[in-house]
């Protein structure tokens, strides 16, 4: 039978089939080369493992792997996320009874069909890409993580199964056989995510292996130094991200919506999108911070790469990142708060809150070594400024960065309590022991910053630890009182949904395009730290490419990559929209 | 304005800015380190100065030692470390304990810090045996009198990987811009000579160069070029040479290669003409 014919025999029949051929090549790709290495036990002539690399043309081979990987991992991050919480919210719907919550769980998993095709595709594109431009590294892999391979492929069967009958099956099973495939799927998307992350992470931190390269433990190889660390990160970081495309697809739609009806679902949509995106979004620089941990704990020399060398850089475009996502986030919850009838009274705090924000996005990104002209310099005494260069260490730098986070959760609180008047006897006591929490927890957070200042280094990294927890612990606190206070409030006014001004739906796809630019960027430095090695310190680099470029260089590739994303996003959410549109019908004559 | 027309002007503008930003930030090339070439008969001498490259170059030491330093990085001051060495270990001579801590660093940690150096002898440093032997004369030199030659046998000798290693491999920088180019007509390109005079004891903006050869060891030229403020001659202030390397992009440009030219021909002016 012939590779047209099967593929005849396939489109005739449904989505589903074309999409596990689709894959089936794509594995079988990934395989045969592997098979071939593993079989010979030698590299044959003419296997490909003779030549080490490949030229693409006009961009270069790391450049086009690059885009790809990173297109692929976005769209990876969406379909494994949404799952998630679509699941989460299905369960809300399912204890509450509110059809409400059941309706925005499917319409989340909607953009799921068309994402997961595009996945699967780029995925396609990526593997191939990498078996012929990169030939003795995908040998080299191929060698460490041969048995990991099948495996995979029939997770990813699995997962196939499991989204397309949790999808099609929305209201045809009962609730709990529903969820139990909401539960598979995302079982499954966690696992494939592991299994890949093992790839990627034996790359920065190998282990598992002789000094020579030769594998030692394929578990050895997999839970290496990074791999869990990765893991968590990625898991809360997809969920962010994906939270931030689904807020995007509810303010695609809220703007070009006819009724009110449509405007205060999809408000609502693009509201709960926003709020996953930004709850996961404040615990991942603690993440963050282990895998940096765990990087150093590997190898100093990779942990200078990456903190002291030429990615030290990276961190102030990281800090602009985050001080506008913060912004966004604020801006819409501020913005939002004009829907609520009752918000009025918190209005005031809004300009202090602001002020918070602007000088700790000021503290962040202020670089310890200034750019200057030579008179500049000569002024300064130096390259750091006699004042500000105070600003451009780490311990300023987490200090703003906790603040910020603190911030933005007195936002959501007040927004959360825009229409409500707690009812309890002892609210007063209550909002008081809040006030104070937050009150120490700053000056807290602010005592350790300084404190960084006079004592040594050794002293002062471990620092960053009692003020992350300060400010993790008193987000649990304060948000477990506040529930208990607000149990039975008083409703003083209602949630107008659908009031709100198009400005905010900006806000939204601001606050998307700058998480995925951000994750093009730590995407970047994540690979980047291995300089001229494909496995650090094992497998070195001998391509034309070995160098690590500018990060103008970087920046340009991310945006173009994330220029492509949203273009290919754009296709996903007209598609996706196209099922709640009327049949075609031939127009009759009059 | 259509809807989506703003979105996608709101996207492209977006991007755009946050690329700006990734432009704005000094730019950097990174090249993979070159492998020095290494003869047998090299004298004691020559070996000082090859390690010394070797230590600010390939074998990253500076990114967590200092050279006589109050303020020490991350692991030891390396100043004097040549006097010190003989005296750390009861009954390990200072050639002895140099190699130890090159090829098993974390065997005896200094008072005061943290194991995890990362032996130079093993990927991704890579030294070889003939390179660890200069790294050890150099060190040596500090403070103390260099007696290892290339013909020292240590008993570590064989582990570092060599080039029979399957992963690492040497990488050629040759043909890289700036290559065939001898110092002073990188002194010239880089525009070095507008600040230093060369050939003469005049100084300019910055001190004259044509004794610097006598004055500095390799080690300490590399570093005046690639971190100007960590000593800065009398009568001169700190942070203008810095400035105008990164006004002129000299650090984006300037390749390895170039860097060891630069810094031969500069320990070449000894002052004589």
């Amino acid at each position: 039978m012939t590779r047209s014919m099967i593929l005849r025999q396939a489109t005739s029949k449904k989505r589903l089939p074309v999409l596990i051929l689709i894959l089936a090549v794509a594995i079988a790709a990934v395989l045969a080369p592997v098979d071939l290495a593993c079989a010979a036990g030698q590299d044959a002539p003419g296997s490909g493992a003779d030549v080490e690399y490949r030229a693409f043309p006009v961009v270069g081979s790391r450049v086009i792997v690059w885009v790809f990987a990173e297109l692929h991992l976005m769209f990876a991050a969406f379909v494994l996320a949404v799952p998630l919480f679509a699941l989460i919210i299905e369960f809300i719907g399912y204890k509450n009874g509110d059809k409400r919550y059941d309706a925005l769980a499917h319409e989340f998993t909607k953009l799921l069909s068309v994402s997961f095709s595009f996945t699967a595709t780029l995925g396609t594109a990526l593997t191939f890409l990498l078996i012929f431009l990169y030939p003795r590294f995908m040998n080299y892999l191929g060698s460490i993580f041969g048995w990991t391979f099948l495996p995979y492929a029939l997770l990813f069967f699995a997962e196939a199964g499991f989204l397309y009958s949790y999808y099609y099956g929305w209201g045809k099973f009962s609730p709990r056989v529903h969820m139990g495939l909401g539960l598979g799927l995302n079982l499954v998307g966690v696992v494939i995510l592991f299994v890949a992350d093992a790839w990627l992470t034996f790359m920065m931190t190998p282990r598992g292996v002789k000094e020579t390269g030769e594998l030692l433990s394929l578990w050895g190889a997999i839970s290496n130094y990074t791999w869990m660390p990765i893991n968590i990160h990625r898991l809360i970081a997809n969920v962010a991200f994906g939270g931030s495309i689904a807020a995007a697809y509810g303010a695609y739609r809220f703007l070009g919506a006819r009724t009110d009806e449509e405007r205060a679902h999809y408000d609502w949509m693009g509201y709960i999108g926003n709020f996953i995106a930004i709850s996961a979004f404040l615990p991942l620089p603690f993440a963050g911070y282990w895998l940096g941990k765990e990087i150093y704990a590997f190898s100093q020399n990779l942990g200078m790469t990456l903190m002291g060398g030429a990615f030290s850089w990276l961190f102030i475009i990281q800090a602009v990142l985050i001080g506008m996502l913060f912004l966004g986030a604020n801006f819409y919850l501020w913005v939002g708060m004009e829907r609520i009838e009752g918000a009025t009274r918190y209005k005031r705090y809004i300009k202090y809150l602001l002020a918070s924000i602007t000088v700790c996005f000021i503290v962040w990104a202020t670089p310890h070594s200034m750019v200057a002209t030579i008179e500049e310099a000569r002024r300064m005494g130096g390259s750091h400024h006699p004042m500000l260069s105070v600003l451009g260490v780490m311990s300023a730098k987490n200090t703003a960065v906790n603040v910020l986070i603190l911030t933005t959760y007195i936002s959501f609180l007040l927004y959360r309590r825009s229409n409500k008047e707690p009812t309890v006897s002892w609210a007063r006591v209550g909002q008081r022991i809040q006030f104070s929490i937050f009150v120490f927890t700053t000056l807290f957070v602010i005592f350790l910053g300084v404190l960084g200042y006079f004592v040594e280094a050794k002293v002062r990294i471990g620092l960053s630890v009692p003020q992350v927890l300060s400010v993790l612990l008193t987000m649990i606190m304060v948000t477990i009182l506040d529930i208990l206070m607000y149990r039975k409030a008083r409703i003083t006014g209602s949630i107008n949904w659908g009031k709100m001004p198009a400005r905010s739906q900006y806000a939204l796809f601001f606050i998307t395009v700058t998480f995925a630019w951000l994750m093009g960027l730590m995407g970047y430095v994540r690979s980047g730290i291995r300089q001229h090695w494909h496995v650090y310190g094992v497998m070195r680099d001998t391509s034309p490419d070995a160098f690590t470029p500018t990060l103008g260089f970087a920046s340009s590739v991310v945006s173009v990559t994330v220029l492509v994303f949203f273009s290919f996003i754009a296709v996903v959410f007209w598609l996706s929209s196209l099922s709640g549109r009327r049949n075609w019908e031939p127009t009759r004559p009059s | 304005m259509n809807n989506a027309l703003k979105v996608a002007v709101l996207t492209v503008l977006t991007t755009a800015f946050y690329a700006y930003v990734g432009h704005m930030v000094p730019q950097k090339i990174t090249y993979p380190p070159e492998s020095a070439e290494l003869e047998s008969d090299m004298t004691t001498e020559q070996m000082v100065k090859v390690g010394g490259e070797i230590v600010a170059t390939k074998g990253t030491c500076l990114a967590c030692h200092t050279i006589g330093s109050d303020k020490p990085g991350r692991f030891p001051d390396l100043g004097g470390i040549g006097a010190r060495a003989g005296t750390r270990k009861s009954g390990m001579d200072d050639v002895g304990y140099l190699a130890e801590s090159l090829y098993e660093p974390n065997a005896f940690i200094v008072d005061g810090f943290n194991p995890g150096m990362i032996a130079p002898s093993k990927p991704p440093v890579s030294l070889t045996d003939s390179e660890i032997l200069t790294v050890i004369a150099y060190l040596q030199s500090l403070g103390g009198t260099p007696t290892v030659t290339m013909q020292t046998k240590l008993k570590y000798a064989g582990q570092s990987p060599g080039p029979a290693a399957p992963g690492p491999r040497p990488t050629s920088l040759a043909g890289s811009p700036g290559a065939a180019l001898d110092g002073a007509q990188l002194m010239q390109n880089y525009a070095c000579v507008t600040c230093h005079k060369v050939d003469t004891p005049e100084k300019l903006i910055g001190p004259s160069l044509y004794d610097v050869g006598s004055r500095m060891s390799t080690a300490k030229l590399y570093e005046s070029i690639m971190d100007p403020d960590a000593s800065v001659a009398e009568g001169f202030p700190p942070g203008v040479m810095i400035a105008t390397l990164r006004a002129t992009q000299f650090y984006d440009k300037v390749t390895a290669s170039e860097l060891k030219t630069i810094v031969t021909y500069l320990a070449a002016r000894k002052g004589k003409g």
